[in-house]
């Protein structure tokens, strides 16, 4: 099928579902009032709840929203074949990405843009917030893996992509130099500082950087011309450790050190990178108009990551439907929200664009390379991230990129664009563990307070998944728990609504299916990681398993978190089921 | 009339919504930051309006008609019921 056409099926998903079903639920259920005001407005201090205008929040609920997920999560799911992939991508935005957004920003607008922990403990039970907080530490750490093993252990160890990712690290440090204590115009600063990150990608694949990194990660070539890094221990080589450890490093002083002075700066001159690069490769993508080749509707049912059902449902999370959505819109958009009609837009809107960024990605797996022998040629799931620099690469270079900045420059581009958008996500996410450490264990062990040893231990933890567990693995239990989470804002939407007494059936029905088929993931995890997997260890040589040990504690850390997810979330439904039967009354009225 | 404001345009639409995915944020963070110091200060001065004594009342006193404007909102801040998940926004 040709990518123009897929694209055409976005669009036309965007004007029936958006404009036609979005809509009718808007003006029919929830019924915007504009004379009511809003918690931006009732509440204003002029930091968390503060008016902004539409267009303006609609940019920062899609920035937020869209990291990494939408694009790894086409690019591993395409293994069942690109029917499946597309279909879910489309017809989940359609059905529930974008009732979990707005609804949840709806939700937070009308409830005095209470955040989500407050409103389960009010509208469900008061453990359900302690459960809840104890779900997302697991999930965030999942985040960590799963972005983390990409970045560490597949981008970083390109010898053309550290330099660049270095020093545009630095470019963004003198961002924020320019800006906050310097006082430069932003204009001027935004260009001197994407001039240099641009450089510094460039410099990245000269051979003297090349050569200085492929020396550092001990590379030589094998017979297939592969570069292959010696194993330093378990099945991590000096390459992959290296990429691993600066990974943790940067993440640390994102943690660490003051947002204006490291995280908001990088995440500005990456913004530029990561923008400039999704419009030369849709402009790339526009020129070329490539078809997908041999690349195969369906494959089969059954593949390496699990079955069809429910596995596909969670390898693609951002993209078709996310749980960090409604985080995000929750906490963030609904304190910001100026008129109560903005919320479709905001919410669903951008829900709808990142479909299409979604799309996006799947055609650099789908159409990029021609064939479906291409993209495994291209790393294929386990390496999602490299395909879609390599994909990416492939669309600018219709343009002529390589031809103008040499040949490898677009790859490398790709890795930095990709590396930048996942550290972006991370270092929201180690602060969050960090803060959610101090709160729950800083009474007892006071050392938990202290904001390194925090950082130090969510890192030392995420090193422990990176380390020891595969990608594909801790992609497939993130998505899981993500949607698990999605699962749950549709359960608190669906239980708010009925205690207004408004029409339900929209958000019950996407909760139904979401809780059933990421719970069915969860559980499969776990039996695969203890009766498939575990049993394997009996014979390593004929089941291929390098390091007994490192699959071993792999198998046992998977099954675990899958486990603990599963009882979470089946003891925050509980609660929930309760209350919309109506036999449990929730907490304000027992207050 | 005065009262009708002009519809912004198409490219006035799209620099709000550029603004929205690079700066808005960072803005944000940067209010955060002074909101954090600014309630930290007012709560050192003027705990008394919170029932928290810390300074003699003769110092919040002197301090009081520069704190003025900003209490309303630090009061609404600092009651507020906070929750771990507004650490992710």
């Amino acid at each position: 099928m040709n990518s123009i056409l897929i694209l055409l099926i976005g669009i036309v998903a965007i004007i029936v579902g958006y404009f036609v079903y979005a809509k009718s639920i808007n003006v029919n259920v929830l019924q915007p009032d504009d004379k009511k005001a809003t918690p931006a407005k009732m509440y204003m201090d002029g930091v968390d709840f503060t008016p902004a205008n539409r267009n303006v929040l609609f940019g920062y609920q899609f920035k937020s929203i869209a990291a990494l997920g939408p694009i790894l999560g086409p690019i591993v799911a395409v293994q069942w074949g690109w029917l499946p992939a597309l279909l879910w991508i489309v017809l989940g935005t359609f059905f529930i990405g974008w009732v979990q957004d707005y609804s949840s920003i709806m939700l937070g607008v009308r409830e005095e843009g209470q955040s989500f922990g407050a409103l389960s403990y009010r509208l469900i039970s008061p453990r359900s917030r302690s459960i809840l907080i104890t779900f997302i530490y697991f999930y965030l750490l999942l985040i960590m893996g799963a972005f983390g093993v990409q970045v560490g252990f597949s981008l970083l160890t390109n010898p053309a992509v550290p330099l660049g990712v270095i020093v545009v690290i630095l470019v963004g440090i003198l961002a924020g130099q320019m800006t906050y204590k310097w006082k430069v115009d932003i204009i001027l600063t935004s260009v001197i500082t994407v001039v240099l990150a641009f450089v510094a990608i460039w410099l990245g694949t000269q051979p003297f950087a090349k050569t200085f990194f492929s020396n550092l990660f001990a590379y030589t070539k094998d017979a297939d011309g592969k570069l292959v890094s010696p194993t330093l221990f378990l099945a991590v080589t000096q390459a992959k450790f290296i990429g691993s450890l600066l990974v943790v490093i940067i993440c640390y002083f994102g943690a660490v050190l003051p947002i204006w002075r490291w995280a908001q700066p990088i995440n500005y001159v990456a913004f530029w990178i990561v923008s400039l690069g999704i419009l030369g490769g849709v402009v790339g993508l526009l020129i070329a108009r490539p078809g997908m080749g041999d690349f195969p509707a369906y494959t089969k049912f059954t593949i390496g990551i699990g079955p069809l059902w429910p596995m596909l449902f969670v390898t693609i999370a951002c993209g078709a439907i996310s749980g960090w959505h409604s985080l995000v819109s929750s906490s963030g958009t609904a304190r910001q929200i100026e008129k109560e009609s903005d919320a479709l837009f905001v919410g669903g809107g951008a829900m709808f664009f990142e479909m299409i960024f979604a799309i996006v990605a799947f055609l650099t797996a789908t159409a990029a390379f021609g064939s479906f022998q291409g993209y495994q040629d291209a790393g294929g799931g386990a390496a999602a991230a490299a395909v879609f620099s390599k994909g990416l690469s492939a669309f600018m270079n219709q343009w002529g990129l390589d031809r103008m900045l040499g040949e490898g420059f677009g790859t490398a581009y790709g890795s930095v664009f990709l590396t930048l958008m996942a550290l972006t996500i991370m270092y929201l996410v180690v602060r969050f563990m960090r803060v959610a450490s101090a709160e729950a264990l800083g009474d007892s062990i006071p050392l938990f307070r202290n904001v390194h040893v925090g950082s130090v231990v969510a890192l030392l933890l995420t090193l422990v998944l990176i380390w020891l567990v595969p990608f594909l693995q801790i992609w497939a239990v993130f998505g899981a728990a993500n949607q698990l989470m999605a699962s749950l804002a549709l359960l608190l939407v669906t239980v708010w609504l009925k205690s207004k007494g408004k029409k339900y059936q929209w958000t019950f029905w996407p909760f139904v299916f979401m809780f059933v088929t990421t719970i069915g993931a969860l559980l499969y995890k776990a039996y695969e990681a203890f009766f498939i997997n575990l049993p394997k260890t009996a014979d390593p040589v004929a089941n291929k398993i390098a390091s007994v040990g490192q699959f071993t504690l792999a198998q046992v850390i998977i099954g675990g978190v899958s486990l603990v997810l599963v009882v979470a979330a089946l003891l925050l439904a509980w609660d929930a089921l309760k209350v919309l039967q109506g036999s449990k009354a929730p907490a304000k009225a027992e207050a | 009339m005065a009262d009708e404001e002009k519809k912004p345009g198409f490219f006035a639409n799209f620099k709000s919504i550029l603004y929205g995915m690079a700066g808005h944020d960072m803005a944000r963070y940067a209010l955060k930051t002074r909101g954090s110091m600014e309630h930290l200060f007012i709560l050192i001065t003027m705990g008394d309006l919170l029932g928290i004594p810390i300074l003699p009342p003769y110092y919040s006193l002197r301090l009081l008609p520069y704190v003025v404007p900003q209490i309303s909102t630090w009061k609404r801040r600092m009651l507020r019921e906070k929750d771990l998940t507004d650490a992710l926004a």
